[in-house]
């Protein structure tokens, strides 16, 4: 088991170095100078030029890469000008390792942007797992059980429906018509725990949550509903009812357990997926988190949080990906990792 | 698009046009609000907490970097007082005629306009209590030099201040405060004598208290408060209010009162009210939710203002008691066309393209009226010394029949195709496919060529395939010399690598001359009559095509007081002037 997590980890950093280096050459690819952005109205050549050497971005792709690479190791200074160093060392950040890099943009190390925009991402897919693995399962798992009848069609056809909405409609309709128009609940604002309590912590999360749910609950309906039914045809499962055991017992002890184990791969590839930002809920719903991180970044040519993010967003899937192999192990005996 | 700062110092016709504009979009439809020209002698309440909802975060709050009109008339109605500053007026002549602020007067000149002096009034203090000093304003005019940290501002100063240029990099010699180097270049240029600062320039500058009190590039800065590029989001105040806590890009941040300003240095009545108790900048939210909210009235709403525009989608929304809530006002920005004259090089066809441009067509397509007025300049109607340019005057539906016979004169193959580039968006689209339909009937052949994210950058290679491009401007002070001398001197754009912002390569030796006239001026009056010289000959050229002027819908809450926009706010909600029920 050992040896094979460190094989996979160290398989999942090349993937990550490879990563970053598609990103920066796909960033140098495209026409958009960066250093144009910075620069403001009325830039003349000259300090454009200024400008991109100021920013780094004169210097070669490759040159820009290793300097990054380095930086993951031994940390950076922004900006990285000895002069100014010399000069007037309080106007330089020192970004420590592991640096992803300075965000001129934003004016702060993307370590720093990552560090605030992570709580609130993971805040609202931990509230939205929980509430799609519940009603997910749940349902999906009555759908089963209820086969054939108006329960399950009811449940199935609900489901369909709400795979068919997009995040965008579901989270603008909630907070449309939930929230401004029915003034059922505050228009929501992410509230940390320390400033609202868990209460307010709860309360912030509710509609980000909801619209995330939604559209994973459906799926999970669906996929619940037909690992379950798969399960229980299994001999094992006959076996035991025909041991006389009762059915609440062979459905939670039997049939669940072999059913969760392809949920839990995708539990754990969803999870890692949200953690790397719901970009349109987070966009709707005004939540700073990873998602909108990504998406400022992206119409802000904010080459080094994009980096950043792609090479989190890619650490939590590989990892991820470890972990629900190493679940696999234990809910299911018959798995051996190595 | 760019869209900055413009306003004006206004010629009579200007006035009366910009007048008429305003009066045009408040009476549309029974739209207006109650206050439909924002009279500024209406005034709000004094108290509560005013909510100002904006979408897209703010680039800059630092003083010198600052760039974008709204944020301009933000804080200088809040936090960052100028030497002299504008007044709260709809009046265009009264509200862009600079007023004493933290100097006594409005500056005296010498030599022709380019030696300037200002005296700091007695008893102006920062928010810590300290006096603001001749020593902070010179202080915050070095850090417009410091261009490798100080990104993205305004940098007049760098081409107007007497220090040499520095051959090997072609920037001044003297690079901000930071590094030390030409420092004593740059002690000479400015220079404090007690409480009295003279400017000295290479160039008469006889607009420049109209640019001391349209950016912040000449505000005071503190040296102990100055952490370079880390001061990006901070505020230390010498106005009414001051920051609590942080600012947030992303979230913004709420202000206070500031017990260090004293109003009896200020003009309140005239230049800041400060009526709020307090005021929070709510950052974030899309356009839509904050017409959602502004049109429920709901919650926070209730005492909001926004600097963002009505979306067309949202004009059926705005009527009845709604619309009483709502304020129609000519912008300061232009759109325009350029041909590429690296492409079209015959003034026929290029002639042939503007008569058959139909700039009606692209208003209707984007909205109307609510969202655009005619334009017959590049250069806006409230800037000083505005004039319609002829060439643009008389119907603008465009005539396809008459573009055909100068095409026939011309002499060239029709159809006669083109590449129109443009910033692609669903309105955009529209628009671009309605100017299509006329040139096309005209005798072109037309190519609609939308672009994302890479827009500028791709219209400003000289290698471009586009032929006819489209710009968005304002100025950045009330002088036409912010506007067709940045877009059309060739010689401050064009570069081997890049048309800067002329975009289409426009050369010419009487314009540039003009141009040179007007920088060489002594008064404003020369300099204005350059610039509208100049204009004309643009016009002539056919260098640029106005589209129109985009028109400011706004919508505010139900309990707010005394809402005002000015040509001193770029024509946004005037924070100096605008208050809540508490």
């Amino acid at each position: 088991m050992y040896a094979y997590v460190v094989r996979r980890l160290f398989v999942g950093v090349i993937m990550l170095i490879a990563m970053s280096l598609v990103t920066f050459v796909l960033f140098f690819a495209s026409p958009i100078d960066p250093a144009r952005y910075a620069c403001g109205k009325n830039c003349s050549p000259e300090l454009r030029e200024q400008t991109r050497n100021a920013l780094g971005y004169d210097k070669p792709v490759i040159v820009q890469w290793t300097d990054f690479l380095k930086g993951i190791v031994q940390g950076r200074d922004y900006p990285d000008d000895p002069e100014l160093r010399a000069a007037a060392p309080e106007l330089v950040t020192h970004c420590p390792a592991p640096c992803f890099g300075y965000s001129v943009v934003n004016t702060k190390t993307v370590n720093e942007e990552i560090k605030e925009a992570f709580p609130v991402s993971l805040s609202i897919s931990v509230a939205a797992v929980v509430l799609w693995l519940f009603f997910g399962v749940l349902l999906g798992v009555m759908a089963a059980i209820r086969r054939g009848t108006i329960v399950d069609r009811g449940i199935v056809a609900a489901a369909l429906v709400l795979y068919a909405f997009p995040s965008f409609f579901i989270g603008l309709f909630l907070l449309k018509f939930i929230a401004i128009k029915w003034e059922l609940v505050d228009v929501p604002v992410y509230t940390t725990i320390a400033e609202g309590g868990i209460g307010g912590w709860l309360s912030s999360l509710l509609l980000p949550a909801v619209t995330l749910a939604m559209l994973y609950m459906a799926g999970y309906v669906r996929m619940t509903r037909a690992f379950v039914l798969e399960s229980m045809t299994e001999d094992y499962v006959r076996t035991a009812r025909a041991k006389g055991l009762r059915q609440n017992k062979v459905l939670v002890k039997h049939t669940m357990r072999a059913a969760l184990t392809p949920l839990v791969t995708l539990i754990g590839l969803d999870f890692a997926g949200l953690m790397g930002g719901a970009i349109i809920t987070e966009t709707v719903f005004n939540y700073n988190g990873l998602g909108k991180l990504a998406y400022d970044a992206n119409t802000t040519n904010d080459l080094p949080t994009i980096i950043g993010l792609v090479l989190l967003l890619g650490t939590f899937v590989i990892l991820a990906n470890i972990i629900v192999d190493m679940l696999y192990a234990v809910i299911d005996p018959r798995v051996r990792v190595g | 698009m760019f869209k900055y700062r413009k306003r004006v110092l206004a010629a009579s016709a200007a006035i009366a046009l910009a007048a008429g504009l305003a009066a045009c979009g408040g009476d549309d439809g029974g739209e207006s609000s109650d206050n439909p020209t924002g009279d500024a002698a209406a005034t709000g309440e004094a108290g509560g907490t005013l909510n100002y909802l904006i979408y897209a975060p703010i680039e800059h709050v630092d003083p010198q970097r600052i760039y974008v009109g709204r944020d301009i008339t933000n804080f200088s109605r809040t936090v960052y007082r100028q030497l002299v500053t504008f007044p709260i007026s709809t009046d265009p002549e009264v509200s862009n005629t600079p007023v004493p602020d933290l100097a006594t007067d409005t500056g005296t000149s010498e030599q022709g306009g380019k030696v300037w002096s200002f005296t700091v009034k007695d008893g102006v203090k920062w928010e810590d209590g300290q006096p603001i000093t001749c020593e902070d304003f010179k202080y915050g005019a070095s850090r417009v030099f410091a261009t490798d940290v100080i990104t993205g501002g305004p940098n007049y100063l760098l081409s107007y201040l007497d220090i040499p240029t520095d051959e090997k990099t072609g920037l001044p010699a003297y690079n901000g405060p930071y590094k030390g180097d030409g420092q004593e270049l740059f002690d000479k240029a400015i220079t404090c004598d007690g409480n009295t600062i003279t400017y000295n320039f290479k160039k008469p500058w006889p607009d420049f208290p109209l640019a001391v009190a349209g950016l912040h590039m000449m505000d005071p800065y503190r040296q102990d408060k100055d952490q370079g590029d880390k001061s990006n989001f901070q505020i230390f105040s010498n106005g009414p209010y001051k920051l609590e806590g942080t600012w947030s890009k992303n979230k913004g941040a709420t202000l206070v009162r500031n017990e260090n300003y004293d109003p009896a240095t200020d003009d309140p009545d005239n230049i800041r009210r400060a009526l709020p108790e307090s005021i929070v900048f709510n950052i974030g939210q899309t356009t839509e939710t904050i017409y959602d909210q502004l049109i429920a009235d709901s919650g926070d709403a209730q005492t909001a203002v926004t600097g963002q525009r009505v979306p067309p989608a949202y004009y059926n929304q705005i009527e009845g008691a709604v619309a009483d809530r709502s304020s129609l006002q000519a912008s300061p920005y232009v759109d325009y066309l350029v041909p590429n004259f690296r492409n079209m090089t015959d003034p026929k066809v290029r002639e042939a393209l503007k008569v058959a441009t139909n700039a009606e067509a692209w208003i209707n397509a984007g909205g109307g009226e609510k969202a655009y007025a005619p334009a017959e300049s590049i250069v806006n109607p409230a800037v000083v010394g505005y004039q319609d340019n002829p060439a643009f005057s008389g119907p603008q539906e465009g005539d396809p029949e008459a573009a055909k016979a100068l095409l026939e004169e011309a002499g060239v193959q029709t159809p006669f195709p083109i590449t129109f580039t443009y910033p692609s968006s669903e309105t955009a689209d529209k628009q671009a496919a309605a100017l299509k339909e006329t040139w096309d009937a005209a005798g072109f052949d037309v190519t609609l060529d939308g672009l994302g994210d890479t827009y500028y950058d791709v219209i400003q290679k000289p290698n471009k395939e586009s032929d006819v491009i489209w710009g968005g401007w304002g100025a950045d002070w009330p002088s036409a010399i912010t506007v067709t001398p940045p877009l059309f001197d060739s010689r401050i754009n064009l570069t081997q690598n890049s048309d800067g912002q002329d975009y289409g390569a426009y050369k010419s030796d009487e314009f540039n001359s003009l141009v040179d006239q007007a920088q060489e001026a002594g008064t404003l009056e020369d300099q204005t009559a350059a610039l509208q010289e100049a204009d004309i000959v643009l016009g002539q050229d056919v260098a640029y095509i106005p589209l129109e002027i985009a028109q400011f819908y706004f919508l505010y809450g139900s309990k707010v007081t005394g809402f005002t926009t000015t040509p001193a706010s770029s024509m946004y909600p005037d924070l100096g002037a605008i208050g809540v029920e508490s």
